[in-house]
This record gives C-alpha cells, structure tokens and sequence, in this order.
C-alpha cells in the first residue's frame, strides 16, 4: 500500500491549511471537504484510511457526519478524530460515543496530533488482546 | 403616625417581653397584623407558610439560643427583613448579627414605639434594596457567563490560527530559521500559550459556576503531589530567587482526592505566592493531619511576600478580584484562579482560607479527605444491613504496548479503562477502588464485587469483551485478569466492625499484588 490517505473536513481555511502542511510533512495525501454534505461525498469518493473532522460546520455539523458514517457500511469502519473549538466536557464524550476515536481541542498539541494519527494506521495495530475467557488469568499480548 | 398594615411575625419566649412589643405596635399601626410564637420551629414553619413582612427576633428562645436563631431565621428567608430584640448583654451579639445579613436591631427596655416604628421601616427598606440588587446582580452574572461562553470560543479560532502556523514555523514545516528569528517566534508562542491558558480559565470560572466540573478522585499521595510541585516550581522559584521549602507529615495517609484538580489547586496558590513575593523570600508547602479534624488532611502554601489588606480579604476568592498593589502587568492574570481554587477545593468537600497579616506574607490552607476504605465499600452492605455472603477481588493488570504511540496515549487508555470497569459493575453491589495513578509501566485496577468465584469469572469476562471492544485500549494496551476471593470474617460482631475487617483483607490483599508486580517488573500500581 502507498501513502496513506487523510480526509480533512473543515470550514476554517487557516487551519485546514495548518494542518495540510503537517499531514504532507509527514507523508501523508490530503484530501479536503469544507461542510457536512461534500465530507460523506469526499469520503466515498476518496477512501481515506482517517478522518479529521471538524465539529462546527455547515450544512449540519461533525454529529451529523459521524452519524452518517456509521449508517454507512463502507464507511463505518473509517476511523475519525474530531478537532474543534468546542469544549470538551460538553463534546468530548458525546463525540466518543458517535464513533470518534479521538478529541483534540483547538488549538491541538500537533505532536500528540500526529502520535494519534500515526498510531491508528500502524500496522502492528490489527487485533491482539485475544483473551479467552474460560480462563481465569488471562494474557492479553503475546 | 400610622402606617399601612403590617404582618409582623413576633418570636419572644418572654410573655411581658412580648405584650410590650404589641402594644407599641397597636400605638403606631391601627391595623398591626402580628402573629406571636414563643418558640423558633414555629416561627419557621409560620415563615414558610405565610412569608410575613418582618420579623422581630428575640434570640435566646426555649428551642435555639444566640448566633443560630438568626442564622437560621436568615437562612429559611433571605428576603424577608429582620428586627433582633436584644438584651442589653447581648447587644455584642446583635451587632454581629446585622453584619451578617439582620436589618437592625433594638435593645430591650431602651425603645418606645417610635424607635420600634423606624427600626422596621429602615428594615424593610433595606431589605428591598438588597433584594433588587441582588436581582440585578444574578442577571449580570448570567449575561456575563454566556457573553464569557461565547467570547471565548470565538477567540480560539484566530488564536488556533497563530498557534498553528508559528509551530510550523517553529517547527521548520516551511524553510530553516535562524536563531534570532527562533527566538522572536518562541516569544509569540510563549504569548499564545499564556492566552490559551487565560481562555482556560474564563470557561472553567464559568463552568465552576454552573457547576459543571466533573472530579475523577482516587487514591492519592500528598507527598508525592508535594514532590510533583516541587519539581514544577523550582526553576521558576530560583529565577525569583525565592526559596522552596517543604514540611509534610510523615507517613501522612493517601488523600481522595482528582490528582489533576489537585495540581491544579497547588498550582493557582504556588503562581500566587511566587507571584507576591519579593527576591529573597520563602515559600513554604505544608501536608498534615490534624487530630480534631481526623477526615482530611491540611495543606497549605505560605508566603514572605506583602499579604493581603483586611480589606481585600473576603474579596479575594470572588471572581474578577485581582488586588491593584505592586504586581507588574506582565504577571497579571484574570483574576480568575483564586475563584476557581475555591470551587475545586469545595467540590472535593473541603475548605479554604487564608491567613495574612499585611506586610507579613499570607498562608492560604485547604482541606483534603482522606482516603477511607470502608466508606468505599458501603455496596458489600445489603438492603437490610448485613454483609454479603460472598466477597471477590478482581486485579485488572494494564500495561501500554511497547510502542511511541500507546506510551504517549498510556494516560488516555487509564482514563478509558477506569471508563470501561465502572460501566461493566453493578454499582449497588461492585466498586471499582480508585487507582493510585500507576506508573508509566503499567497499572492495577481493583473490583471489590459481592459475588463468589463464578460470578466474578462472568463479570472477568464481560470486562474483556468490553476492552477488547474499546479499539483506544485494544489498540494500546494488553492486559490481565485475576480473581481471588475475599475471605470473610465469620463471628458476630457490629457491621462496622465487619466492614472494617473486610477492608483491611482487601487492604493486604492489594498489598501483596503489588509486591508481587513489583517483583515480576509487571504492572504496578505503586510507583515507590
């Protein structure tokens, strides 16, 4: 497989720019939606491997994106991290459960940023943990 | 003179006391609408039912004496003026008493029904005041937290803006910098870090406000929290030339405490004291106990500097307040971090104040619970008060997978965890002890679940499937599962007793999993 492709959905130019610079510094092919509507069209058209999704955006916010994600079995299993503005006592929690992986606020630790991304597409990263639960003790990890 | 009608509420035990204070009313009011009690339970419950215009208030009644029969006439009804009927020996006392919130007060045998007359007019007139100001103060307040809500979310776009693109900057994304270019940009960011800090703080007084700051307590070391302030303040104490000093308890037992709260607390009052105090001075950090006050331990940050003016003093807790002396404006904050202290301080159910004398430094003191087991295990009690029959423990052993990424998430996957195990319990029968942090090796968890060995496997094994199906954890951790049952105590003997018996097993039984871990260089709980 070639690079990895990263899909930025984001209305704010700067920022999206921002981050555009980071993704290519770090390898990676960018793809860009600005509102709701062009992010589920961009993701079925493009296959991203991750979503960096913004929650403030037009034409319904990131909720609405995830949701359609989920609903979407091509897409559902694309894994998203939500950036925004918002704070995250009230966002942070409803994001997870909407599916996203991760939460940053703006502005972000780029480092941690990229450890995130880095991190979902490592390929070390395909199913461990296989406990077996007849047993009493259990050794996740080989 | 008459009046309009007045409902007057009387409470006076003493039956002359009492007729006399009709009379001078029936002089002034031709229509005088006085309801007599002559004890304090029913003059609340009458304050309660009918809210009357005034109330005239002797204080030392057959049912509550002094200082708190005011007190609670004031806290059933805050609008509703009071008038204090006082002895003359007791005339210190109604004194205090109108500082803290009565109207007036008149002493016995020196009014007639003229002073008694104006003494309520002046009452309710400044009650009135009170209560509109109050009024319009709560509307400010509310404005003033959506305009904060508001404000700060648009300042965090441009500011993201700058952020980014002098990281890139910084960071070499767009062309080499030279040193000199370095340094500027380290300055902007410098600023942007303290604004960003700054936006924190508006939206967490505003949160502490509508209380909606969320503690995540666990077991925590005061002397390593002292030791972790130490470590965070010392360069910046030495560019002051101000000395650190710490003074902690010996053997000072583990708080319940949120340990980021709590850093948070130590970090507002240490940037406090450093900041009022000159080259030269000391800071002192104290943890201990106290033998009258056996529930918390006591810390406190105390300072050389130039304390705090009586003035100012019940001021400095209140949002905004920021005194105007000799601090320098590039120290200047918002005049928010006292406030919110306060608020996390209370949060965890303990208090704060502060001692200073002007000139003489000030010592600000908080209180933290401690930690107690048996309080903890309040769900190994069934409905009709025994113990279960049967008691497990359950070690979940985390570690972060050998990589960058799950090293640099490690906390992150904790929290996840933690999240995890108190979804799979059942509250009102299992507890999740609070983790004592862990190290960057590894961590325990601890259930205490009111089942024998069977039931545990079934909950060991819910627990899996939960951390299997958290792809944050999956992703970065492994992890290990082991039940041992809790033997019980078996003779007769109070519930409280039980219980205690129960927790000090638990107690050895953690121990022991922990000098085993350490031992095994597994993961561990205790990083000492």
């Amino acid at each position: 497989m070639g690079r990895a492709k990263i899909l930025i959905v984001e209305d704010d130019e700067d920022f999206r720019r921002s981050l555009n610079v980071r993704l290519r510094a770090q390898n990676y092919d960018t793809v860009f939606a600005g509102d709701a509507f062009a992010a589920i069209a961009a993701a079925t058209k493009e296959k991203p491997q991750v979503i960096l999704l913004d929650l403030g955006l037009p034409a319904g916010d990131g909720f609405v994106v995830m949701e359609r994600l989920q609903k979407n079995a091509a897409l559902a299993c694309v894994p998203v991290i939500v950036i925004t503005c918002r704070e995250p006592w009230k966002n942070r929690e409803r994001a997870l459960k909407a599916g996203a992986c991760a939460f940053f606020q703006k502005p972000p630790d780029n480092y941690e940023l990229m450890a995130a991304i880095r991190n979902i597409l490592a390929p070390q990263n395909n199913g461990h943990n296989d406990a077996d639960p007849t047993l009493l003790t259990e050794q996740a990890t080989p | 003179m008459s009046e309009s009608a007045e409902r007057v509420l009387l409470i006076e035990d003493n039956p002359g006391d009492a007729d006399f204070v009709r009379d001078q009313l029936a002089q002034e009011y031709v229509d005088a609408d006085v309801t007599h009690v002559d004890r304090l339970s029913e003059g609340l419950q009458f304050l309660s039912e009918k809210g009357p215009g005034l109330v005239l208030l002797d204080l030392n009644l057959p049912d509550s004496q002094g200082a708190e029969t005011y007190r609670r006439v004031l806290d059933n009804a805050p609008n509703v003026p009071v008038v204090i009927l006082s002895g003359q020996q007791d005339e210190e006392l109604a004194i205090r008493a109108v500082h803290q919130g009565v109207q007036d007060y008149l002493v016995k045998g020196e009014f007639d029904s003229k002073k008694l007359a104006r003494a309520m007019r002046y009452a309710r007139e400044r009650q009135a005041l009170l209560t509109s100001l109050q009024m319009s103060r709560q509307q400010q307040l509310q404005f003033k937290d959506q305009f904060l809500s508001h404000v700060s979310h648009e300042l965090r776009t441009p500011l993201t803006s700058i952020h980014q693109f002098v990281t890139i900057l910084l960071d070499g994304l767009a062309g080499p910098i030279q040193g000199e270019q370095r340094e500027y940009l380290e300055i902007i960011l410098r600023g942007v870090n303290q604004l960003r800090a700054m936006i924190g703080d508006l939206l967490e007084a505003t949160r502490a406000e509508g209380s909606k700051l969320r503690l995540e307590p666990r077991c925590l070391s005061l002397e390593e929290l002292v030791q972790q302030v130490v470590l965070l303040f010392q360069n910046s104490a030495a560019d002051a030339k101000i000395h650190l000093r710490t003074e902690v308890e010996r053997h000072l037992p583990f708080a319940y405490a949120d340990p980021d709260r709590m850093l948070q607390v130590f970090t507002n009052l240490m940037d406090n004291a450093l900041k009022f105090t000159a080259p030269g001075g000391t800071v002192t950090l104290r943890a201990h106990t106290v033998a009258a006050d056996a529930e918390f331990a006591y810390i406190s940050v105390s300072d050389t500097g130039c304390g705090i003016s009586p003035e100012a003093k019940p001021l400095i807790f209140e949002r905004m307040y920021q005194e105007d002396s000799s601090i320098d404006r590039s120290k200047k904050g918002l005049g928010l971090g006292l406030y919110i202290t306060r608020h996390l301080v209370r949060l965890h159910g303990g208090r704060i104040w502060v001692e200073s004398e002007q000139g003489q430094g000030s010592t600000f003191t908080f209180t933290v619970p401690l930690f107690s087991l048996p309080k903890l295990l309040l769900p190994l009690i069934t409905e009709n008060g025994r113990l279960r029959d049967a008691v497990s423990l359950i070690d979940v052993m985390l570690a972060p997978l050998p990589t960058e990424t799950a090293r640099q998430c490690w906390k992150e996957t904790q929290r996840r965890c933690t999240e995890v195990l108190q979804r799979c319990i059942q509250p009102t029968k299992d507890v999740v002890l609070p983790s004592r942090g862990g190290s960057t090796e590894g961590d325990t968890f601890f259930i205490v679940a009111s089942t024998a060995r069977q039931g545990a496997a079934i909950l060991s094994k819910r627990i899996c499937d939960q951390l299997e199906g958290c792809p944050p954890i999956k992703l970065n951790s492994s992890w290990k599962l082991e039940i041992r049952p809790v033997p019980l105590p078996s003779e007769e003997n109070s519930l409280d007793h039980l219980v205690r018996q129960v927790a000090e097993q638990i107690t050895s039984m953690i121990r022991l999993t922990i000098q085993q871990n350490k031992e095994t260089g597994c993961a561990t709980g205790d990083h000492e």
